[in-house]
């Protein structure tokens, strides 16, 4: 075939030509100009110490809500929850994070008078978020009872460990919600970790290093608030909004409810393995570690090929050949590949996987499998990686009191209304003046 | 005044959800996506109204029917694809047919919300991507899921969750430090947690059409959504250090830890605050600890944390789990067992609450799977049906929807231009269910030709 017509094929291949579609994907890139989705709602984020709340009003902020940050005059404990206690002049690292678009008041609900301020904020708010023990909030005359009596348009979100419903609910309400008890409480923990056979502590349950729980029930959060949002468009009626993080995971994924259910027994820890793929998971190679997903038929056939393992085709042709519930036999496969992958390093093996999936994907015969492997970054290199430079992944801020710093953010990518971040800062009080202006001065 | 509990319980009945109104009433999806990370946006609308339409090839079918665990399938089903699938109209037709594009065509007209998650192009390639569907459809909602999005360098990269999970860097966190234990996030975790920012994506952009009529495109890329959660970017941004495997513990928080209690359970335990370590400190009977500790940065620091960490693995190994749970509620500090999958299917406390769901289906008999996280009072999420086999409601939205009589839709048949399942368990119904005798299978409506 000549170079014209080859080329001529691709852009068939891709309905309208590269250039047209990389142009309007680009000019995607920017929101520059255009609207929010949340423009004039007003959320109150009067979450304490705990930070479901704060990653909650962080998303309504991305969107474009006014969001008001509550905090007694002293702070928000959250700005101390910070890996290893780094700060920046008394912010911790995840508070500057999710300072996202945010106004900061100080307002103590502990007080009379906060609450009466409270009250006349939340007659004009459209969504509220709040962490306190159950009922807290209602004996102290500001819960969703009280307050959706003058603004029945507020879409009250409370997120606590145990909900706001049921006896377990009650008896447990003032237990303090983290996210490691998030984590082991709603079935992630219990399924991270080594198999039986390892030595302890190895094989104990153990907590994902990132804020899985916390992050799980902020999102979850503020995608029911914006359901009840989308209703209250409809309506003008808003809500109550019960999250409970001892939920999180559990309801994610599933996967515990409805394995617990039909097996009858939970499952081991697997350690390094997978339940459902395989090869999927994490090899050695020469200079670090790689991600290896090579688990249908055809993909692990390319994978054996390119790591010229092929003389071991006919133990493990087959998906069920490769099950994972004879520990031994798995150990014995990932040995196999692993004596192999360490003799390249992450890039060699990166290349020699594209080569071959370039290859197969090219070719009329579509067995040809899809081997991928990919290394694990370090932060410093995915920051200048650029693919995420182009799309603007990581943004960098330089405020005055906070310093310079980048933050990941534009991670939903929209058309017409995507989420951005404005501005990051978060003093203690920093917008009491125009909040008490705006919502409070008459 | 009523008590609060009596009154929430009121407010959030499990039992009355289905008289309850449902959000996403009227509103149509075109499922185009496959295995977790695109369905799971997909059904989340489903789960709160929507009518959503799940495209697949005939005789072929969605990959994760087929996404079993140790190779079990559960009633020639897979358990897994149930849950991402529950409320969904099963579709199956052949796109590469002419006669197969023009149905779906039409039924973009009608829809709201298109979403796909193949290669970057692949829809285009297809007929089916954005630069196509809102020339028929310009109000069209089209959310695009792949691994590192449809833009950049990388952007034809194949993706699993475990690839993004790789490329954000989250899995670099996971871990024992100092020995050669990384672990991934488990039960595909980087597509659920993604797919869940979809629908968000998804419902932000239904609220920003409702208030302007406009619709739009979305490129998710999951690689990005993960690392929106990772805060060790920030943090190399400021101390120049790389947050690394952190082990089993918090290291926002100390003392945190998971922990071996003397009955032999795990039980996690943290402090997040100030006051959380006075209630800690007065549990363990240690109140010297709070003075010597009173800054939270203070506790916080590497050679801090981990002396608490003993003092907390040592205080919990000589205690009964019940034991600390029981000063976790009466001293104010955070704690829970850890519940394993058995314990979480049966757990009364969700079951009572809605967050484990008993389900009666028509075709699978009972089944258990979970419901949110986040209970909505006036408008929550059902489960009306489990996943169907593959093609299920060919047949009743052709006559419903589509208002095709039986000999056009024999036609179709014929021609291959839709299609059912073969004998391969994922696709096909259970061995006791006699298919025959199912109604929407077998739809006998009118189909006529009168107008909708």
């Amino acid at each position: 075939m000549s170079k014209g017509k080859e080329k001529e094929q691709v852009l068939v291949r891709y309905g309208i030509s590269r250039r047209e579609r990389e142009k309007f994907l680009a000019n995607m890139i920017s929101p520059e100009g255009k609207p929010e989705v949340l423009d004039g709602v007003v959320v109150l984020d009067a979450s304490y110490a705990n930070f479901s709340g704060i990653i909650a009003a962080s998303l309504f902020a991305e969107f474009g809500a006014e969001v008001i940050k509550i905090e007694p005059t002293e702070g928000d404990p959250s700005r101390k929850i910070t890996p290893y206690g780094a700060n920046v002049n008394g912010v911790g690292i995840p508070f500057i994070m999710e300072a996202r678009n945010k106004r900061y008041l100080t307002l103590d609900v502990r007080t009379a008078k906060g609450r009466r301020d409270f009250e006349k904020l939340a007659a004009k708010a459209d969504v509220l978020i709040e962490t306190f023990p159950a009922g807290q909030m209602d004996s102290w005359g500001i819960g969703y009872r009280q307050l959706s009596q003058a603004n029945p348009g507020l879409v009250y979100i409370a997120i606590t460990p145990y909900g706001q419903y049921t006896d377990k609910a009650k008896e447990f309400r003032n237990l303090p919600d983290s996210d490691i008890t998030s984590q082991a409480a709603s079935g992630l923990a219990a399924n991270i970790g080594d198999p039986d056979i390892s030595p302890e502590p190895y094989n104990w349950p153990f907590r994902a290093g990132a804020w899985i729980g916390w992050y799980i029930s902020g999102l979850e959060a503020a995608l029911g608030g914006a359901m009840a949002l989308v209703y209250k468009e409809a309506t003008d009626e808003g809500q109550m909004i019960d999250v409970a993080t001892a939920d999180a995971y559990a309801s994610l994924v599933g996967y515990p409810v409805f394995i617990g259910y039909t097996w009858e027994k939970a499952r081991p820890r697997l350690g390094r393995h997978d339940f459902t793929l395989y090869p999927y998971g994490f090899w050695k190679s020469k200079d670090g570690i790689v991600a290896i997903a090579a688990p249908r038929d055809h993909d692990f056939r390319a994978l054996l090929k390119i790591l010229k393992l092929w003389k071991i085709e006919d133990d493990w042709r087959f998906t069920f050949d490769r099950i994972t519930d004879i520990l031994e036999q798995i150990e014995k496969l990932y040995g196999l590949i692993e004596a192999e992958t360490v003799k390249y390093t992450s890039d060699e093996l990166i290349k020699k996987a594209l080569e071959y999936s370039i290859k197969s994907a090219r070719s009329k015969w579509r067995g040809g499998g899809v081997p991928i492997i990919m290394k694990v970054p370090k932060p410093s290199e995915a920051m200048i990686n650029p693919h995420w430079t182009i799309r603007k992944t990581f943004q960098e801020f330089d405020d005055k009191k906070l310093g310079k710093f980048v933050i990941p953010a534009n991670f939903i990518k929209m058309s017409e209304s995507p989420p951005r971040v404005k501005w990051i800062s978060c003093d203690i009080g920093q917008d009491n003046d125009y909040i008490r202006k705006k919502y409070l001065s008459d | 005044m009523e008590d609060y509990f009596d009154y929430t319980k009121k407010l959030f009945d499990p039992s009355k959800i289905k008289e309850k109104p449902e959000v996403f009433n009227g509103i149509k999806v075109l499922d185009f996506s496959h295995v977790i990370f695109g369905p799971i946006a997909a059904r989340l609308l489903a789960q709160y109204g929507a009518e959503v339409f799940k495209i697949e090839m005939p005789f072929v079918g969605d990959l994760w029917r087929f996404g079993v665990y140790w190779g079990k399938f559960w009633k020639h089903s897979s358990v897994c694809f149930h849950f991402v699938h529950y409320n969904k109209n099963f579709l199956s037709v052949n796109l590469k047919l002419p006669k197969g594009k023009e149905l779906i065509y039409k039924l973009v007209e009608q829809a709201d919300v298109v979403v796909e998650n193949f290669a970057a192009g692949t829809a285009e390639a297809w007929g089916v991507g954005y630069s196509q569907l809102s020339e028929i459809n310009p109000k069209i909602i089209y959310l695009s899921c792949a691994t590192y999005g449809q833009y950049g360098p990388l952007r034809f990269f194949p993706g699993w969750d475990l690839l993004a999970q790789a490329a954000s860097g989250a899995i670099s966190l996971t871990g024992y430090p100092g020995t050669d234990k990384y672990y991934k996030l488990p039960d595909y975790l980087g597509d659920y947690f993604p797919g869940n920012v979809g629908a968000l994506a998804l419902v932000m952009a239904l609220y920003h059409r409702k208030k302007t009529g406009r619709g739009q495109y979305i490129d998710l890329a999951q690689s990005e959504a993960l690392m929106r959660i990772l805060p060790n970017f920030t943090y190399f941004s400021i101390t120049n250090e790389e947050l690394e495997r952190v082990g089993n513990t918090d290291p926002t928080m100390a003392p945190s830890g998971i922990f071996k209690s003397r009955d032999g359970k795990f039980v996690a335990l943290a402090v997040a605050t100030e006051e959380q370590f006075k209630a800690l400190s007065s549990a363990m009977g240690q109140k010297k600890l709070a003075t010597e500790y009173k800054d939270g940065f203070e506790r916080l620091k590497p050679e801090n944390a981990s002396r608490l960490y003993d003092i907390a693995q040592e205080w919990v190994s000589k205690k009964e789990s019940a034991e600390i749970v029981n000063l976790a509620k009466e001293h104010g500090f955070p704690v829970a067992e850890v519940m394993d999958d058995f314990q979480i299917a049966n757990d009364e406390w969700r079951r009572e609450r809605g967050s484990v769901i008993v389900f009666k289906d028509d075709m699978y008999r009972e089944f258990v799977l979970p419901g949110p996280s986040a209970m909505l009072s006036k408008t929550p999420g059902r489960v009306k049906w489990l996943s169907r086999p593959l093609g299920y409601h060919n047949r009743y939205v052709l006559k419903t929807f589509f208002r095709l009589s039986e000999e056009e839709i024999k036609k179709l048949e014929k021609e291959r231009v839709i299609g059912y399942w073969d004998d391969r368990p994922g696709i096909k119904p259970p061995v006791y269910y006699d298919i025959e005798k199912d109604p929407v299978f077998n739809y006998q409506g009118d189909g006529g030709k009168q107008s909708p």
